[in-house]
């Protein structure tokens, strides 16, 4: 079973997390206010991009002071009702240990209007009479939906980590799982994350587990890619949607090209969906699209769109019964690799097709397909008659060399 | 290439679809061509009869007066336009006066460049003649069918592919087993393309051709399998059967319609109770239909090994 390095190498005391010190600093003196009485604040609101440490801060400091900590994410559901049975009783009374208590609302901006009605008004409620620290954490505390809560919060920004911060994280878990990785891909990694760090190490994870060695070819292609994080975001959120309208929602939340969703999609629907029959009604949810994605280039009617997306996420969520194979990493598409990497051998075979086909009285699409392969027995097994051939055909070095195979 | 070495010039040359060699031979007399459609399989001598045709009319240098395109390569609109008005509408000077244009593979021309062949076919027949090869003459439009004359070609009968093996090997002194020329007609029907591919590159290996030379050179030749993959589908490893069919396309460069074909003669010959054949006929049918709609063959081509997958689930329950 894979675990995720993110969360094989999350920091367990606050002084490991990277970065953020002023905040972090701030956070604890916050925590240990309370033993003093009740602070002016109830709750504290940390925002900032994603991977920036918020969740992690939290986790590490309730350890180092062997609090309990109460948490509930996105992942839940958040409803009045929920909200309350969660933390309504957990804010009012102590634990039974006698430990101190903290509570982590987390990922306030997954709180959905319809999903989960009512959520954000029964947390402010609870903030405004809490008898326990409580913490917050969304990607943007402006958001005009938490107007009325941010008036009970302190509100803490956790600012984005340098690239040199990122490399440095990178490094270790390099060397703690016995990686050898060049300079320039952790650079490259680091950068691409863009001050995220649970981004860059899913990528380092996807990109190097299972090799020895990760080098800048390895991973170069990434410069040309949207972010990561957004994409794997969308894809859990796809995969494992609570129902139809939050799998819908997820392509809205972020820019993903549609295509290179479906791409995405369909690279990792094996990994994920491990049962036939969901398979394959999976899998034919993406080929509508796809016959969706051909209507729109006959017609350029570019408005059928908002149909191929309905079968890239809503048909993909509501065809299987997301029982997790447990946790699987995203992979990239490899197809889309695959193809520019043997976008360069595709055009040597239509090179060689076009040359044969002149002579031999056919397409080269069709000399590709019926009079090459023989080809390449001949110039493999008998130079001279390859030689001859190659001379008749007139072809270069290079076409040469292709067909023997050198 | 010995498909091109042993290629006929002469419509005397040619062994087999008599009748047809006879009408064209009459058109050589007469020194006037109609427009025609020549259809057919490949490999039945199609594009050599027109060239032979071409020669008879215009002896040696009958290059001069000839065209021929490749309708898969040059399948646009701009073509006809362009290209091929510039060709027809110039007087061949000699004794036959018009030119002769072979259009080859006209099938794969789009219809747009059909529809703008059949002006030019008309306002151009003073000077120039169009000979269409198609392997299905459906694919050509109406309007263009009724100005052509039709020639059909059927697979060479086995006694005359066997005579031009035999023929072959003698001229390159070759030693070829009675099973070896078997397998030879097994693997490549009545298309005399392929047997002559199959001939030389079984040649090429130097030594006596018997049918295991035959059977491993074609092996060599196609490495991938499409029955493999099927079966890899049928036992459940849908993502092992995705890189197999990722191979087919990005390393042979196989079409989604090639590898559709072979699936479906694949698909009798499974180990698979009967009924479940006739369904898999109807999984596949709907996928090869999709593949024209869709936009992303390798999408269409894995909903088919997932329906695969799926399949042989229900199949090793007992239904």
């Amino acid at each position: 079973m894979h675990v995720p390095w993110i969360l094989k190498h999350k920091p367990k005391t606050l002084s490991e997390v990277v970065g953020n010190e002023d905040a972090k600093r701030k956070i604890f003196q916050w925590v240990q206010s309370w033993s003093k009485g009740v602070p002016k604040k109830r709750a504290l609101f940390l925002y900032g991009s994603p991977g920036t440490g918020k969740t992690v801060s939290i986790e590490a400091l309730a350890n180092d002071l062997e609090m309990e900590l109460v948490q509930s994410n996105a992942s839940d559901y958040r409803t009045a009702e929920a909200v309350e049975r969660f933390a309504g009783r957990a804010s009012q009374y102590g634990t039974l240990s006698g430990k101190r208590r903290l509570i982590l609302f987390d990922e306030l901006d997954g709180i959905t209007g319809t999903a989960d009605r009512g959520g954000l008004s029964v947390i402010t409620e609870i903030v405004k009479k809490t008898c326990s620290p409580i913490v917050l954490t969304a990607n943007n505390a402006y958001d005009p939906r938490f107007s009325t809560l941010r008036n009970y919060c302190e509100l803490m920004e956790f600012k984005k980590f340098t690239r040199t911060q990122v490399e440095k994280h990178l490094k270790r878990i390099c060397s703690i799982e016995g990686l050898e990785a060049e300079d320039a891909a952790l650079k490259l990694i680091a950068e691409r994350a863009s001050g995220d760090v649970r981004s860059a190490v899913n990528d380092l994870q996807a990109l190097a587990q299972g090799k020895e060695r990760l080098t800048y070819d390895d991973v170069s292609w990434l410069a040309s890619r949207d972010r990561k994080e957004v994409i794997f975001n969308v894809l859990r959120s796809i995969f494992y949607a609570k129902d139809s309208l939050m799998a819908k929602d997820a392509v809205d939340m972020a820019d993903v090209d549609p295509d290179m969703l479906l791409e995405w999609i369909y690279e990792n629907t094996p990994y994920h969906v491990k049962d036939p029959k969901e398979l394959a009604a999976v899998m034919e949810m993406l080929a509508l699209a796809d016959i969706y994605r051909g209507r729109i280039a006959s017609t350029q009617n570019w408005s059928l769109m908002r149909y191929f997306i309905d079968f890239v996420t809503a048909g993909v969520a509501a065809s299987w019964s997301k029982k997790s194979p447990g946790w699987v990493p995203f992979k990239f598409p490899t197809r889309i690799s695959q193809m520019s990497s043997s976008r360069a051998y595709r055009q040597m075979l239509s090179a060689i097709g076009m040359k044969v086909g002149k002579r031999c009285h056919v397409s080269s699409a069709r000399a590709v397909k019926e009079i090459l392969p023989y080809m390449r027995v001949i110039f493999e097994s008998n130079h001279e008659m390859g030689a001859g051939l190659a001379k008749w055909f007139d072809l270069d070095e290079d076409m040469i060399n292709y067909l023997a195979k050198k | 290439m010995w498909t091109e070495k042993y290629r006929p010039h002469s419509l005397d040359d040619i062994v087999n679809q008599e009748e047809i060699v006879n009408r064209l031979k009459s058109f050589v007399k007469a020194q006037n061509v109609p427009h025609c459609i020549f259809a057919g399989p490949p490999g039945t001598g199609k594009t050599t009869a027109a060239i032979c045709l071409a020669h008879d009319l215009y002896g040696e240098g009958y290059r001069e007066h000839v065209m021929e395109l490749n309708a898969s390569d040059e399948r646009g609109i701009n073509v006809v336009r362009e290209t091929v008005k510039t060709f027809a509408r110039t007087r061949s000077i000699g004794e036959v006066t018009f030119k002769i244009l072979i259009l080859d593979e006209a099938d794969n021309m789009t219809s747009d460049a059909q529809q703008a062949l059949r002006r030019t076919m008309e306002r151009y027949t003073e000077t120039a003649r169009f000979i269409l090869i198609a392997n299905y003459s459906g694919k050509i439009i109406e309007p263009i069918q009724s100005r052509c004359a039709p020639f059909r070609f059927t697979y060479l009968a086995r006694e005359d592919v066997v005579k031009r093996i035999h023929r072959i090997s003698q001229n390159e002194g070759l030693t070829i087993s009675e099973d070896g020329v078997a397998a030879i007609l097994e693997i490549s029907g009545g298309d005399l393309r392929r047997t002559i591919n199959v001939l030389q590159t079984a040649a090429s290996v130097g030594k006596p051709i018997d049918a295991g030379t035959v059977y491993s050179v074609v092996g060599r030749a196609n490495p991938y399998d499409v029955r493999e993959m099927m079966i890899t589908a049928l036992n459940g490893d849908f993502a092992e059967a995705r890189n197999k069919l990722r191979e087919m396309i990005l390393k042979y460069g196989l079409a989604g319609s090639d590898i559709m074909g072979q699936v479906h003669s694949e698909a009798f010959r499974l180990n698979v109770p009967d009924k479940w054949k006739i369904k898999l006929a109807d999984i596949i049918g709907e996928i090869d239909y999709r593949l024209i709609q869709g936009s992303n063959e390798e999408i269409q081509l894995s909903a088919l090994l997932a329906k695969l997958v799926e399949a042989g689930a229900e199949i090793k329950r007992g239904y």
